[in-house]
């Protein structure tokens, strides 16, 4: 209790330090901003090519949205996806990364991986706002479920928080986690429904049935990746404007909760040694 | 009897765990099942005393005699592993100045940045931004990022900053060497007027001359033991004799 309020009196130091990663990102750059539309859309073109065009990914019109475009379909999972890993990736490195400041300065060190939240979470602001205004113009009817939308954003990003913070100590005693972590985003974006519906892996999943003579089935252990969840989510609110399943709704507050009290638990235990390690 | 002292170092003992193998990596912690070989090498033994209220204490000593790890003691950034180290007041340390700057943001700025990181509000940082400035005699680079700063620009601005803090206890390692005769001045007048307002200043230096004319108190501490703490002059003549009288112990 007495650490949150320790956070809480760092807020304004954590402000900063987000504006810091803003500012320095893309200052001295001609677009400025715009570059942080750069990857998404890079992505929805390859993918709507490959996905959509070539290999003709079955597309169910939202409902009761009416909307049929896979690129639009698709960034609805896509946003989510890469701020989540933009976060992991970032965080990750976030104490190696500013070593020098922890070993020359006290202050709470959890503002160093919090400020990779908030700085990505700019960005992915920034991208949502452009993709309401795209769904706006398709045709969907996106208005009314903003407040439900900030209230999933602040979930994932909940999650993404407490997965950052293990993983920016795991970082410095083991160096090369990020090559680890590297290779388990890809396998995670794959196992989640980012490029492909959902729907898809119930269908095989029913077709095949209980796993090894047990009623468990793929779709059981498919959904145990809290991504699952979030995209399902994500896409239902703004994509078929409609309101999810309340149990997709607990699940995700399970998994958002449930990270960052481990996370910051985590980081509590060795951050008084973080200055000797580094 | 805790009126009067600022600091209390207590039995203060710090190790570091010295590697003569060190394993970062996942992959050989799984190959080879552990992940270092080390050995402990105490940099702080043992080493008890009181600063008190008001003081300019000067702490000296060899190189690599531990006088950096008692102040990131002292600044919380190092946890002794026994005893205790108590303060009673708001300490400020300055161990390496301008730490906190982002080279790519400009002077005014990192002015804010760093001012949040050492603990300062916004609108403290906006109050005495003019007094900073004033201070590190940056005027007019202020707008500049500052990568194009000189090394002694850049102390001067991160020192301004550090010194606007106003702490009850300012904490300093040798950051002023690279200050020019006239910021050296200005800062020793700072340091008097701290002095004046009942702060108390601690300070590292191989400068005799200066905890000479700085402090009244001294500490030297020479191989993570603490040799003599006194008045200041008796424990320069003690450092210095240990210099001149043949090889030290
Ligand atoms: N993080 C660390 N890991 C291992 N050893 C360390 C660490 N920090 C300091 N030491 C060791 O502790 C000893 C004391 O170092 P310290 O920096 O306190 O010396 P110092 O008195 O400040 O010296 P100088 O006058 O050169 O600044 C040195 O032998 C140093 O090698
Ligand atoms: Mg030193």
């Amino acid at each position: 209790m007495r650490y949150l309020k320790e956070v809480f009196a760092a807020r304004e130091l954590l402000a900063n330090l987000t504006l810091r990663e803003i500012r320095g990102k893309y200052k001295r750059t001609v677009f400025g901003q715009l570059w942080s539309l750069a990857n998404p859309l890079a992505l929805t073109l390859i993918y709507t090519f490959v996905f959509g065009f070539i290999f003709r990914v079955p597309l169910e019109p939202g409902d009761p949205s009416g909307l049929k475009v896979f690129a639009l379909w698709l960034l609805c999972g896509l946003l989510p996806w890469t701020f989540f890993a933009n976060v992991v990736n970032l965080g990750l490195g976030s104490l190696v990364a500013n070593a020098n400041l922890i070993q020359k300065v006290y202050f709470t060190r959890v503002v160093l991986p919090l400020s990779i939240v908030g700085s990505s979470a700019y960005n992915w602001l920034f991208e949502m706002g452009v993709l309401l205004v795209v769904l706006t113009i398709a045709g969907a009817f996106v208005l009314p479920w903003i407040p439900l939308l900030i209230v999933i954003m602040i979930l994932l990003m909940v999650f993404a928080a407490g997965v950052a913070l293990m993983l920016s100590i795991a970082n410095v005693y083991f160096r090369d986690t990020q090559y680890f972590l590297s290779i388990v985003l890809q396998i995670w974006m794959y196992l989640t429904p980012i490029i492909y519906p959902l729907s898809l892996v119930e269908a095989e999943s029913d077709k095949l049935g209980g796993l090894f003579g047990t009623s468990i089935t793929v779709a059981d252990v498919y959904g145990l990746n809290p991504m699952v969840h979030f995209v399902n989510v994500f896409r239902q609110l703004l994509y078929d404007n409609r309101w999810p399943d309340l149990n997709e709704w607990l699940i995700c507050l399970a998994w958002a909760v449930g990270s960052l009290v481990l996370g910051l638990i985590v980081f509590r235990r060795n951050e008084k040694r973080l200055a000797e390690v580094l | 009897m805790t009126d009067d002292v600022a600091v209390r170092v207590d039995h203060v003992s710090k190790s570091f765990r010295l590697y003569h193998e060190r394993n970062q990596t996942i992959k050989s912690a799984i190959m080879r099942g552990r992940t270092s070989v080390h050995e402990d090498f105490w940099a702080l033994k043992d080493v008890t005393f009181d600063v008190p209220r008001g003081s300019t204490f000067g702490l000296i000593g060899s190189n690599g005699s531990g006088k950096s790890t008692l102040l990131k003691c002292l600044a919380n950034i190092y946890f002794p592993n026994k005893g205790t180290i108590e303060h009673f007041g708001k300490i400020a340390a300055m161990l390496e100045v301008g730490s906190g700057f982002h080279t790519e943001l400009s002077g005014r700025e990192n002015i804010f940045l760093n001012g949040s990181i050492l603990g300062m509000s916004k609108k403290e940082i906006a109050s005495k931004y003019d007094e900073i400035v004033a201070f590190s005699g940056v005027e007019q680079f202020i707008d500049q990022p500052v990568k194009n700063y000189s090394s002694g620009m850049y102390v001067r601005l991160g020192f301004a900053i550090a010194i606007n803090v106003d702490p009850d206890i300012l904490v300093v390692d040798e950051v002023l060497a690279v200050g020019d005769a006239e910021f050296q001045a200005k800062c020793f007048t700072k340091f008097r007027d701290l002095r004046a307002a009942g702060k108390t200043v601690i300070l590292v230096s191989h400068s005799m001359a200066t905890v000479k004319e700085m402090c009244d108190q001294a500490a030297w501490i020479n191989h993570g033991e603490l040799m003599t703490v006194g008045p200041a002059a008796d424990t320069i003549q003690a450092y210095e004799k240990s210099l001149t009288g043949g090889p030290e112990g």
